[in-house]
């Protein structure tokens, strides 16, 4: 492809553009397999691959770009509303194409990651992105990853055909309630952003049932069986949370009957990487009770594949938000993280973790250990017996771990050293098990030693938190209680190496 | 106290290994070391192991067939290891392997089975991130060229993934510290060969050119990065420094 002259040009596009797209966080290839074929460019991994890691430490994937940065809409948290006065450009669709193309031969991207500010309308943004994606697949062959941001607002027939090409979409959800949504975001509402979601949601059950797959996505291992898990799909807790809200769960048309079965060649999957979204953290007020919930909500009733947390960072002068140069809160988004991944792979459920009364994370303990420690009841767990479940919940045992476990321990003892070989975090772990009926060390299991312990454990930072006042130097004769000066026998003892 | 001196190749590693068991003299009385990466003892003798195809492949296919394929792929990858102790603990596993048959990769808390594992563990770490990580340059002729310095002999893991994502391309992957390289031709299947360094300079020599999207890359590299967030520390943990060394973005 020849960029010759007008590179000078296209630099600049792609530093306005990519600079734009940054705040995006979702950038993940993962989550479809597909081989590589003659004649044709690239091939997808399932377990997705990071190509490079940026000064802030998050993972490139794709090439993270807008189409356009002129938006018609104001929202308030956004760098490219409209009200900012900020450079706009445009990428031509050739440019997207050949950018995506030569990156990959370079083996610098795992693919595409296209969104686009509304211009000028959702519709004709909706369509240009369709004109690079067919050209992507259909002109250049390409075969790599493609993320594509659907637009809120953009006719449900241009999703359609954008998803038989794209494989993964995303809708941001961006904040947690409809309130904040109204107050940041005038000009979109929560309807108009959970419409496409479900019609995006509709059309992966109907293209995965069409190919004989379940309806609702694959998830990791054993995690669809754990019973308090988020994904039982028959759960007494799931029909209950539905009658709660007095909205009803997304089921996939039962009275439409079976979608026809299309023959082999016809098939074309749907969104086969499923949809994301994303939420900011810490632009308006909610809990973090709050996101976890909306969380699961979204896990369960359109069957997300991932949400996203963002910690805000203040750009945009505006009496609803921070003040600009407030720190992102970093940690929050963290904690939210970590929460996340126990939805996902460990079978716990937003309420457990936290509650109305407790409606924020611990800032000293991770989500995982500060359960464990408030439900000293379930502990210590004998790891040679225990649930593949419960293994899971002792803090320092992972997904992988447990899976290791409830291998080797069928054919023989364990002992604390294969612990340590298995993966398990015993500094952690060693306060919550047990193995052949013993403790590691003798400690108690008292919520408060433990809390102490764990935080000790955490980071140098936190030990500090917290023991700076109890600290203080040891001082021999203090502390022994010595309270009459030594005498000169005392001096010959000690001399002599008897004291 | 017998020690056999493997020469560092697959087929080198096990004839060592059919040697060693073949010699009868007890699995406690004998030791695998490799060629050049083992410090003599008193009291042991030495010998050197000649590679041989036969007895090779009779290794290979016992493993196969009395563990597992699984089993074999682990060898294999513990195999391509740079850590001296490689050829002994693949003996150590095939031991436990060959008695507790399909079941002996589970067997962790087994001390050979957890090495071995972990060494495997480690190969196939590191292929994953030259997945990752390689960067190829565009030569004048067309040819995609990248130069990687692994520390286990990645090459031959990394290559059939690149055949399938660029089955219409010609590239090569240089191992700059084996000096031997995976080559792809357009349309064919790849091969490894021997390619010492003088060839490697040579070939860039005449062929290496600005490459217009290399500019590209690293504007796009630097400006998605969030300044707010900035964190090398947690960079430096993904992307470990000695890996950057030929990556386009850090040159």
């Amino acid at each position: 492809m020849e960029i010759g002259k007008n590179i000078i040009g296209l630099q600049e596009k792609l530093r306005i553009l990519s600079d734009a797209a940054k705040y995006d966080v979702a950038c993940t290839s993962s989550g479809v397999d597909r081989k590589g074929a003659g004649g044709a460019i690239g091939n997808s991994v399932a377990a997705g691959i990071c190509h490079s890691f940026a000064a802030d430490g998050r993972c490139i994937s794709l090439l993270k770009i807008l189409l356009t940065n002129h938006c018609i809409y104001d929202c308030k948290y956004c760098l490219n509303r409209r009200s900012n006065d900020v450079e706009r450009t445009a990428f031509t669709p050739d440019e997207v194409c050949s950018l995506t193309i030569e990156f990959y031969r370079r083996n610098y991207i795992e693919g595409l990651f296209l969104s686009s500010g509304v211009f000028p309308s959702p519709n004709e943004t909706m369509e240009r992105i369709y004109e690079i994606l067919y050209k992507l697949r259909k002109v250049y062959q390409f075969r790599g990853y493609i993320h594509i941001k659907a637009i809120p607002g953009a006719d449900e027939t241009i999703l359609d055909e954008v998803g038989l090409l794209a494989d993964r979409m995303s809708v941001n959800l961006e904040l947690p309630t409809a309130d904040s949504l109204r107050a940041l975001a005038p000009h979109k509402s929560r309807d108009s952003i959970l419409k496409p979601m479900s019609r995006i949601q509709k059309k992966i059950v109907e293209s995965r049932q069409s190919m004989g797959q379940t309806a609702r996505l694959e998830r990791a291992w054993g995690v669809k069986s754990l019973s308090s898990g988020l994904f039982r799909e028959e759960s007494y807790q799931k029909r209950l949370e539905a009658e709660k809200d007095g909205a009803p769960l997304f089921v996939a048309e039962r009275g439409a009957g079976l979608p026809s079965v299309r023959r082999r060649q016809d098939i074309r999957t749907f969104v086969p990487a499923g949809q994301s979204t994303q939420m900011i953290v810490g632009a308006t007020s909610e809990s973090d009770y709050h996101m976890m919930m909306v969380t699961q909500a979204l896990y369960r009733q359109y069957d997300l594949k991932r949400v996203f947390f963002s910690a805000y960072i203040g750009l945009n002068d505006d009496s609803a938000l921070p003040a600009p140069g407030t720190p992102p809160p970093l940690l929050r988004e963290h904690r939210l993280y970590q929460a996340d991944w126990l939805l996902r792979f460990y079978g716990f459920r937003a309420e457990e973790l936290l509650s109305e009364e407790a409606p924020n994370f611990n800032v000293l303990l991770d989500p995982k250990c500060d359960w464990a420690v408030r439900h000293l009841e379930y502990f210590p767990v004998e790891v040679m017996s225990a649930d593949y479940e419960m293994l899971l919940r002792v803090p320092g045992i992972g997904a992988k771990s447990a899976r290791r476990i409830y291998n080797a321990r069928r054919f023989g003892r364990l002992d604390f050293p294969d612990l340590k070989r298995l993966g398990v975090v015993l500094k952690r772990a060693h306060y919550f098990i047990t193995l052949g009926g013993r403790q590691m060390f003798p400690v108690s299991l008292e919520e408060n030693r433990i809390t102490a312990g764990l935080i000790s454990d955490n980071r140098k930072k936190n030990w500090k938190l917290t023991h700076e006042e109890n600290y203080r130097q040891l001082n021999l004769f203090d502390d022994m209680k010595l309270e009459a000066a030594p005498e000169i026998e005392d001096f010959k003892k000690a001399a002599g190496g008897q004291l | 106290m017998k020690g056999f001196l493997c020469e560092d190749s697959l087929e080198g590693i096990f004839t060592g290994i059919y040697d060693a068991w073949d010699s009868g003299l007890g699995h406690e009385n004998v030791k695998l070391f490799m060629k050049g990466q083992y410090e003599p003892e008193f009291f042991w003798e030495y010998e050197d192991v000649a590679p041989d195809a036969e007895k090779s492949e009779k290794v290979a296919r016992s493993i196969r067939r009395k563990i597992s394929g699984e089993a074999f792929r682990v060898v294999y990858r513990a195999a391509l290891s740079a850590r001296e102790e490689r050829a002994d603990v693949i003996y150590r596993f095939l031991i436990e392997g060959f008695c507790h048959g399909g079941v002996a990769l589970r067997l962790l808390q087994k001390k050979a089975v957890a090495d071995v594992f972990e060494l495997s563990r480690k190969v196939a770490n590191e292929a994953h991130q030259y997945l990752e990580f390689i960067r190829f340059e565009q030569l004048k002729n067309g040819v995609l060229f990248s130069a990687i310095s692994p520390r286990s002999r990645v090459i031959t893991l990394v290559a059939p993934h690149f055949a399938d994502r660029f089955p219409g391309e010609n590239w090569v992957i240089y191992d700059d510290v084996r000096e031997e390289a995976a080559i792809h031709m357009a349309g064919e299947e790849w091969v490894v060969a021997e390619f010492p360094k003088a060839q490697a300079d040579a070939f860039l020599e005449d062929q290496g050119e600005a490459d217009g999207y290399v500019d590209l890359w690293k504007v796009f590299f630097h400006t998605i990065s969030i300044k707010e967030r900035e964190n090398p520390d947690c960079q430096r943990n993904f992307l470990p420094l000695w890996y950057r060394k030929h990556m386009t973005e850090f040159l």
